[in-house]
């Protein structure tokens, strides 16, 4: 009987041992990868997938530009300024309202087909028909000069222009020759499109007709991997040879093998800040709160995935030049003694034998909810209470509402090399996102006046003044950037690792040394 | 039965009714919009104009009474729509999500089915002896770890260590073994310890004994007797889990990239895809309610018994 049992069940354990190796052979894909591998393909993993790669929709066209498939008219460069692409040159009328642009010399799409000036327009027309976000652009008379120049003319100074055309949404397509805008456009870039799955794995061939030069990779592979811990796998077993958006757990991994592994680190342009509401909390008690918030400190605790900053866009960009008062309690205690707090015997401020508790509103995404935690340890810490809030949609709760002490907060600080967007979206008198009651009439005709600025540096200036009066005021707090940390397999380059944007990955310079 | 069948499917009318306008109403007054979700997809702050254009545009400013009974009209006539986040039929993504589901889904049961009730019956008749405790201790760690771990430690030791499996699945039947399996080790679990309470139940029964004393074989006992008797609970138990399974288990789908439905759902929730949670939600009650119907069903098959109930 016993015997019986057993061989019974080493049967069935044998049987799924076997239905669980049938695949042993598929396994050999390696194999069949190696000699991909000789054919220099890049695998990549990447944390979106769209249904589409028609450029002109939704944010498809942040993928199209990283799987190196389109272009656009300016790219942004690492250190946030608008460099040439498909166009080699942009001249402003004295009157600051039309743009001549000028295309690059041999532009042209993978089919052969020079990018023109009409073309250009046309492009450009599409995008303002399918994406509300470019919808302005319909606004705007264009005229081609001839087949290599274009008029841009906009009903008032528009002086960002040249970062707007350097958003990957306006990237430029083939529009007679595309037959299937969702799964095979036909563009610019250094690579073609190989097979498409919506929401899944893409891959890319090179352009054999590539206008720019020669392209160094003959193939990408892009798959759609969410999981950190998947990621940190694939790279192990070497399925990956490349990614950003490294959690600092597995940063300590590939730290130890430098052999195999090539780290950058650079802060990039999602901002971590918060909000004081200016109608609850007194000067003294805001200012209080910033002198005890203390960035360094929460960057070390996120361990590399944030850098400490002063203000919201990059200290390495002209306008981010501005600095917040060093991190103080003492002083911090001091201010919230002089507006008539005093210490209770549970070690918290009180006034008139009511306790200073203060509500402060988060969402658990981009490491908000344990910024939360650090912020309500920081402030018990001088005496302050703080009870935390959590919400799943910030924009329908506590933003649309301001009904908050402090909210947390994570937007792209930086869109396009320039800081208009985020001073328009965040200080603006209006602005959704200027919701604790922050109202300067000086600060309103700085921002009008940057609005119009045609010069780059007195724009930084400007900008600098702005969020300078705002950390000044203490309506806001900026704590981290997010680093963009990128692992490459040793011997893979040019994966746009010191660029901060999000939407470049490879080009026509990324390569892939083949080892053994 | 037909006359039974009949009524049972009529019975779902309601329920489906019931659930969709729940589902609608639930996702309507919960905070979040669909427009904003969309726009601000990768954190780009919009204009409320911006927003509120969108909203016209996919019909969000409309009463909600309005809205649902559009949605009803058109999924009456067989049109679930399109969804707001990418504009793609909602059929087609819940047809490729559930493909790759029924997969997953179904070869884990068989999985667990093969090993469990082999391995359950085993238990019970050993019962008390070390093998008995063993397999019982196996079940509790398989019943506890997390599967999030699970699927960490399986990708390790079989992907990393031994390189038998890619981490990278790439939809292949080698690759469906991982997610099977971790998908599996707490339903073999579970099942293990329920179908052997079950199996000892039916072992203390007087016919076993009787059997036994007319020196009937143990196997033909345990087999045509234990097995056969124990057969409606046991149904019962894969029936609860096969609605489990369809569910999806996010986790799962999400570490070893495999795209099913729980994690099309979970996305279509967190993008505020309302024409993609309803088809969901329309997929699911069908389905709960045609796997309850298939058990009532084979109730009456195995046991003649329930046919006059």
């Amino acid at each position: 009987m016993k015997k019986r049992w057993s061989a019974i069940i080493t049967a069935l354990m044998t049987c799924a041992l076997v239905l669980g190796l049938t695949g042993t052979d598929t396994f050999v894909t390696d194999a069949a990868e190696a000699s991909e591998a000789e054919k220099k393909i890049l695998y990549v993993a990447e944390d979106f997938s769209y249904a589409s790669l028609d450029a002109h929709k939704e944010y498809y066209g942040w993928m199209t530009s990283l799987y190196g498939l389109t272009e656009t008219l300016f790219k942004m460069g690492d250190d946030s300024s608008v460099e040439p692409w498909l166009a080699s040159d942009a001249a402003l009328s004295e009157d600051g309202l039309t743009w001549t642009i000028t295309l690059s010399e041999g532009a042209a799409f993978s089919n052969g087909e020079p990018v023109t000036a009409e073309m250009v327009i046309r492009n450009l027309q599409r995008a303002a028909e399918v994406n509300a976000r470019f919808a302005y652009l319909a606004e705007y008379e264009m005229e081609a000069v001839d087949e290599q120049a274009l008029t841009i003319t906009t009903p008032s100074v528009y002086p960002t222009l040249q970062n707007d055309l350097a958003s990957p949404e306006l990237a430029i397509l083939d529009l007679d020759n595309t037959t299937d805008y969702d799964n095979a456009p036909i563009a610019t870039g250094p690579f073609v499109v190989g097979t498409f799955e919506p929401e899944g794995t893409v891959t890319v061939a090179k352009n054999e007709n590539y206008w720019g030069g020669d392209v160094q990779l003959d193939g990408a592979v892009f798959y759609y991997m969410q999981d950190d811990n998947t990621k940190l796998a694939a790279m192990q077993s070497g399925e990956l040879d490349c990614y950003t958006s490294v959690t600092a757990a597995a940063v300590e991994i590939y730290s130890l093998d430098p052999d195999t592994y090539q780290l950058t680190v650079i802060p990039a342009t999602r901002l971590q800040f918060y909000i004081l509401n200016e109608n609850t909390l007194s000067d003294n008690v805001r200012a209080a709160i910033n002198l005890t918030v203390d960035a360094e400190a929460i960057a070390a605790y996120l361990n590399g995935t944030v850098s400490a900053t002063d203000g919201p866009f990059s200290s390495s960009t002209a306008y981010g030049q501005v600095v917040k008062a060093a991190v103080d309690t003492d002083a911090a205690m001091a201010l919230l003694e002089e507006d008539g707090y005093v210490r209770n015997e549970d070690g918290f401020y009180e006034k008139d034998g009511e306790e200073l508790s203060l509500n402060l509103y988060y969402y658990a995404s981009r490491s908000l909810d344990t910024l939360a935690i650090l912020m309500q340890e920081q402030l018990k810490n001088i005496g302050v209470n703080v009870e935390l809030y959590a919400e799943e949609d910030p924009d329908a709760t506590y933003i649309a509402s301001g009904d908050f002490d402090i909210a947390l907060y994570c937007m792209i600080s930086d869109k396009a090399g320039d800081p208009y967007y985020f001073i328009d979206s965040t200080l603006r008198d209006g602005a959704a996102l200027n919701c604790g009651g922050f109202e300067s009439e000086e600060c309103e005709s700085l921002i009008n006046e940057l609005q119009y600025e045609t010069d780059t540096d007195r724009r930084a200036e400007l900008a600098n003044e702005i969020v300078q009066m705002a950390i000044d005021d203490n309506a806001f707090g900026y704590v981290g950037l997010f680093n963009k940390t990128t692992v490459m397999r040793v011997g893979v380059s040019g994966f746009a690792e010191t660029s901060p944007f999000d939407f470049y990955a490879i080009d026509a310079d990324t390569d892939k040394t083949v080892t053994e | 039965m037909g006359k039974y069948i009949g009524k049972r499917l009529l019975q779902m009318i309601p329920v489906l009714f019931g659930v969709t306008f729940l589902t609608f109403l639930l996702l309507y007054l919960s905070p979040g919009d669909p427009a904003e979700k969309k726009l601000k997809a990768q954190g780009i702050a919009v204009s409320d104009e911006v927003v509120e254009q969108v909203r016209q545009e996919m019909g969000l400013d409309r009463p909600f009474l309005v809205q649902y009974a559009d949605w009803l009209f058109d999924a009456l006539h067989g049109d679930l729509g399109t969804s707001y986040k990418d504009g793609r039929s909602v059929t087609d993504k819940l047809a490729e999500g559930m493909g790759n589901t029924l997969i997953l889904s179904l070869a884990s049961l068989f999985f667990s089915l093969l090993l469990s009730v082999p391995l359950a019956l085993y238990t019970a008749v050993r019962k008390n002896h070390f093998s008995d405790y063993l397999i019982r201790f196996l079940t509790f760690v398989g019943n506890s770890v997390p599967s999030f771990l699970l699927s960490v430690l399986l990708i390790y030791f079989f992907c990393i260590q031994l390189k038998w499996f890619p981490v990278i699945t790439k939809g292949t039947l080698q690759g469906l073994f991982l997610p099977m399996l971790a998908l599996s080790i707490p339903m073999i679990s579970r099942f293990i310890r329920q179908f052997r309470a079950e199996f000892l139940e039916q072992l203390s029964q007087e016919y076993v004994t009787g059997a036994r004393v007319r020196g009937v074989k143990e196997h033909l006992i345990l087999l045509c007797n234990v097995l056969h008797n124990s057969m409606m609970p046991l149904l019962t138990i894969v029936g609860l889990s096969v609605g489990t399974l369809m569910g999806g288990s996010v986790v799962i789908e999400t570490i070893f990239m495999w795209p099913g439905l729980g994690k099309l759902v979970m996305d279509s929730i967190t993008a505020r895809d309302y024409p993609v949670i309803q088809g969901f939600v329309i997929l699911m009650a069908v389905l709960y309610v045609g796997i309850n119907l298939l058990i009532d069903i084979s109730y009456r098959v195995f046991d003649p018994r329930t046919q006059s109930v």
